[in-house]
C-alpha cells in the first residue's frame, strides 16, 4: 500500500500551484478571498486563464483537445482550485454537453462546438429538470414535434425548463425533450442543442432563499430548432442523459473547497476558546479526513484498472453533507452577528461589515448549499442507488 | 499509489478468514465464552502454528517482520468473527513493547510468547487516572518496593508475567514481575464483550532492578507507541464489527418476510443499511490512513489514530445500534451474534480512551 503521489503528480501539483499564484486572475481572487460574489465578467475571465492554460479541457480526452489527464491529476487539479478558494469550474459546457458532444455527437457537431467550450466563448446552461418533474427526471414532458418546411427539418419545443442555473448569462442550452409518447417514460426522450436566443424563449429569475438569482425558470413556446441540432439519435437522450450523470460524479465531493473553509473555520475557533465549537470543527475535520481517504480509495481503484462504481455516490452524500455542516458552522461562529444579512454578496467594498467579516458569507453559504443535497441527483436518490446497486436489493 | 492490499496480504486475510470460519464459528466462540476458561488453549496453540503469534515482532526476535498492516488485517478478521482469544494483551501489549524494549530477557520472553507458551499482560490502567496512562500511582520507591493499584488488565488471570508501569523518583518506569511474586493479589472479572480482565493490586512487591525494563523518556514512548499500536488494532477490529453488522443485517432483511416482502424491499429500512455501509466505508477509509502513518512511523501517527478512534468510537456504536434495531427482537438475542458486535463496539470504546477522549487529543 502507498498514499502518495507519483514525483510526475507532484510536479503536476507544483504547476498548477504555480498558475494559482501567478495566473489566476487577481481581480478574481482579491473578490473570492473577501466572500464577495464575482460577476459574470469576473467568471468569464477565469474560465478565459484555465482556456489560455490550456486546461479548460480538465476532463476531456487529448483527441478533443483535453488534457488527457489521469485520474490522480484531476482529482489534484480540482483540489488545488477549491484549496485556493477558485469558483467551481462552471460545469455546464465542459463538464456536462461537451462530453456528451464528443461521444454521441456527429463530426459538423464537434466541429461547431467544442471548440467554443473550450475557449469558453460560449456559456452553456442545462435544461433538465422540470416544474413537475424533479427527481423522477424521465417523467419530464417538454415536447419536441420534427416538422418539416421549404425542406428544412426543425424541431418546435414546447414546455418549461426549471432551476436552470445561470440561463440569465446562457448562449445555449442543452435539453432533455419528449419526442415521443408511446412506450415506457425512459425511450421517448432526446436530447436537443438550443440557441437561447431562438425566438419564443423566456427566462424568469427564481431568487433563492438566500436573495440570489443564480436560477431560472426558462419557457419555450413554440421554438424553432433545427433538426441538425439533434444529439445522436431521437429517443436515445435518456441513455445520454446518464452517460452525463455518471461523468458529473468524480469531483462531486468538493474536498479541496471544504479543506479551505475548515482551515478558515479552525483558525477562527482557536481564537474564539470555545470548546463546544472546537470539539464541532474537530469532528468535521475528522469527517473530512474520511471522505477524502474515501475518494483517494476511488482514484486508486480507478488507476489500478477498477470502476468506479456505485459507490462514488458516497462522495455525493457525504461531500455536500460536508459542505452544508461548515456553512452552518459558519453562521454558528458568528454569534448574533449572523442575524445582519446583508444579502447573498455579502458587503459590499465600501460598507463597514457589522461584526467580523466572516459573519455575512456564512449565512449567505448555509443557506445558498442548501441545494447541494438536492441536485445532481438528490442524497435520497443517491441512497435509492447504492440500495440497487451495492446493496442488491 | 496505491491503497489495496498486495498479494501476500490478501493472502493474510483469506488464510485468516478461512480459520475464522471453519474454526472459530460463533457456537464455538459461545462454548468458549460460557466455559470455565478465559479462552481455548487449543485455538491458542493453532495460532502459534499458523504463525500469526510471532506476526508483529522483529526477525532479530524470532518473530516474521510484519507490520501494522498485517495486524490491522488480522484484526478486522478477529473483529468479523469476535475472537476473544487474548492476542490484543499478549502479542501486541505486551510482546510488541517488550520488542522494542532493551530489556535483556526479552529474547526469551518473545520465543515463549510466539511459542504459545506464555502470556503476559500490561497493566497501564488506573481507576484514579481515566485516560491518562502516562502518570500513574503506582510507586517504585528509592528501596525497590513497588505498591499501587491497577485495573482493567486484560487477561492477568492467565498471565505469569505482568509488565508495570509506576513512577520511581518522578520519573515513569516500566517493570515486569512474575504474576504469583509475593504482595500480588488480583480480582478477576469478565468483560461485556468476554474478555476477562483483573485488578491487581501490589503491596510492597520486591522488584529486582535488572527487571526495570525501561525508564524516563524511553518508557514515556514505549507506553505511548504501544498503546497507539493497540488502539490501532481494536479500530480495525471495530471496523471488521461494522462490515458484519451491515452484511449481516443486510443479508437478514432479504431472508425475513413482513406484510408478504422481504423487509429489505422497503426504502426505509433500505437507506439506513446504505448509512450502515457509508459509515463502514468512511472508517476503513480512515484505518487505511492510520495504518499507513503509523507503519511510516510518522509525526502524526498518534493524531490520525485518535482521528480513527474517535470516529469509530460513534459510527462503530451507530452500526451495532442500527443492527440490532433492523434485526428486530432477534437483535436483542443472546444466541444472535448481532447483539454481541453491539457489545464489542462498547467495548473497544471505552478502551484506550473513548471517541470524545480522541476528538480532543486529535486536536491538541
Amino acid at each position: 500500500m502507498d498514499i502518495n503521489f507519483s514525483k510526475e503528480d507532484i510536479a503536476f501539483r507544483d504547476e498548477v500551484k504555480n498558475w494559482l499564484d501567478n495566473d489566476y486572475p487577481k481581480h478574481v481572487k482579491e473578490k473570492t478571498d473577501k466572500g464577495i460574489t464575482i460577476s459574470k465578467d469576473d467568471l468569464i475571465d477565469f474560465h478565459k486563464a484555465l482556456s489560455k492554460k490550456g486546461w479548460m479541457g480538465y476532463n476531456w480526452p487529448v483527441e478533443y483537445g483535453g488534457t488527457g489527464w489521469s485520474a490522480s491529476k484531476l482529482y489534484i487539479f480540482n483540489k488545488e482550485l477549491g484549496l485556493a478558494g477558485c469558483p467551481p469550474i462552471l460545469p455546464f459546457g465542459v463538464g456536462m454537453v461537451g462530453p456528451v458532444i464528443y461521444t454521441f455527437g456527429n463530426d459538423e457537431q464537434k466541429e461547431r462546438f467544442l471548440p467554443d467550450i473550450l475557449e469558453f466563448n460560449t456559456w452553456w446552461c442545462q435544461g433538465y429538470s422540470e416544474p413537475g418533474s424533479g427527481s423522477d427526471l424521465a417523467s419530464l414532458k417538454t415536447k419536441a414535434v420534427l416538422r418539416n418546411d421549404l425542406d428544412e427539418d426543425y424541431y418546435v419545443v414546447n414546455g418549461s425548463k426549471t432551476w436552470t442555473t445561470l440561463a440569465q448569462n446562457a448562449d445555449w442550452i442543452f435539453c432533455l425533450v419528449r419526442t415521443d409518447n408511446s412506450g415506457i417514460k425512459q425511450e421517448g426522450i432526446s436530447f436537443l442543442l438550443i440557441d437561447m436566443k431562438s425566438p419564443g424563449i423566456e427566462v424568469k429569475p427564481i431568487i433563492t432563499i438566500d436573495g440570489d438569482h443564480e436560477v431560472n425558470s426558462v419557457f419555450f413556446t413554440d421554438v424553432k430548432v433545427p433538426a441538425k441540432n439533434l444529439i445522436g439519435e431521437e429517443g436515445k437522450g435518456w441513455t445520454y442523459a446518464k452517460f452525463l450523470l455518471a461523468h458529473e460524479r468524480f469531483g462531486i465531493a468538493g474536498v479541496g473547497a471544504s479543506m479551505r473553509q475548515l482551515n478558515r473555520l479552525k483558525e477562527i475557533i482557536s481564537k474564539l476558546e470555545n470548546s463546544d465549537l472546537q470539539k464541532k470543527v474537530n469532528e468535521l475535520e475528522v469527517a473530512l479526513s474520511a471522505i477524502e481517504i474515501t475518494e483517494l480509495r476511488l482514484l486508486s481503484a480507478l488507476q489500478n484498472g477498477g470502476h468506479p462504481g456505485a459507490e462514488s455516490s458516497i462522495l455525493k452524500i457525504k461531500g455536500t453533507e460536508m459542505q452544508q455542516s461548515l456553512s452552518e458552522l459558519f453562521v454558528e461562529v458568528s454569534g448574533e452577528y449572523a442575524l445582519m444579512y446583508p444579502g447573498p454578496h455579502g458587503y459590499e467594498n465600501n460598507d463597514k461589515p457589522a461584526g467580523p467579516d466572516y459573519a455575512a458569507e456564512g449565512l449567505s453559504g448555509f443557506l445558498n448549499l442548501r441545494k447541494t443535497s438536492i441536485y445532481g441527483g438528490s442524497n435520497e436518490i443517491q441512497k435509492n442507488i447504492l440500495s440497487k446497486f451495492v446493496l442488491g436489493v | 499509489m496505491n491503497l489495496d492490499y498486495n498479494d501476500e496480504q490478501t493472502m493474510l486475510r483469506d488464510q485468516i478468514q478461512k480459520f475464522c470460519e471453519s474454526e472459530y464459528d460463533f457456537y464455538k466462540r459461545e462454548k468458549i465464552v460460557k466455559s470455565t476458561d478465559d479462552f481455548d488453549p487449543n485455538v491458542w496453540n493453532l495460532f502459534a502454528e499458523q504463525g500469526w503469534l510471532s506476526m508483529p515482532f522483529s526477525e532479530q526476535s524470532g518473530g516474521l517482520g510484519f507490520g501494522p498492516i498485517e495486524l490491522s488485517i488480522l484484526f478486522e478478521e478477529f473483529g468479523k468473527a469476535l475472537v476473544i482469544e487474548p492476542y490484543l494483551s499478549t502479542v501486541v501489549l505486551s510482546g510488541t513493547l517488550l520488542d522494542k524494549s532493551t530489556y535483556s530477557e526479552k529474547n526469551q520472553l518473545i520465543e515463549k510468547i510466539c511459542s504459545g507458551e506464555i502470556h503476559i499482560s500490561l497493566a497501564y490502567a488506573e481507576a484514579e487516572n481515566g485516560y491518562d496512562y502516562l502518570s500513574p500511582n503506582t510507586n517504585l520507591d528509592s528501596k525497590m518496593i513497588l505498591n499501587g493499584t491497577k485495573t482493567l488488565v486484560l487477561n492477568g488471570a492467565n498471565s505469569e508475567k505482568i509488565i508495570v508501569t509506576c513512577i520511581k523518583d518522578d520519573i515513569l518506569n516500566l517493570v515486569i514481575l512474575d504474576a504469583k511474586a509475593s504482595g500480588v493479589s488480583m480480582n478477576s472479572f469478565s468483560t461485556v464483550d468476554g474478555q476477562s480482565c483483573s485488578e491487581i493490586s501490589f503491596e510492597n512487591v520486591k522488584i529486582d532492578e535488572s527487571n526495570i525494563i525501561s525508564s524516563g523518556d524511553d518508557a514515556l514512548n514505549l507506553l505511548k507507541e504501544t498503546i497507539n499500536l493497540a488502539s490501532l488494532c481494536i479500530c480495525a477490529e471495530a471496523v471488521g464489527c461494522m462490515e458484519s453488522c451491515y452484511h449481516k443485517t443486510l443479508e437478514y432483511t432479504k431472508g425475513r418476510e413482513q406484510f408478504g416482502q422481504p423487509i429489505s424491499s422497503f426504502q426505509v429500512l433500505q437507506h439506513r443499511m446504505v448509512d450502515m455501509f457509508i459509515e463502514s466505508e468512511l472508517a476503513k477509509s480512515l484505518l487505511i490512513k492510520a495504518m499507513l502513518e503509523v507503519n511510516n512511523r510518522s509525526d502524526e501517527m498518534y493524531k490520525h489514530v485518535s482521528a480513527l478512534k474517535s470516529y469509530v468510537g460513534k459510527s462503530g456504536k451507530m452500526s451495532a445500534k442500527e443492527a440490532v434495531q433492523l434485526h428486530g427482537g432477534m437483535g436483542v438475542s443472546e444466541e444472535l451474534m448481532i447483539g454481541h458486535y453491539l457489545k464489542k463496539m462498547i467495548s473497544i470504546d471505552a478502551l484506550f480512551g473513548n471517541a470524545d477522549y480522541h476528538l480532543k487529543t486529535f486536536s491538541s
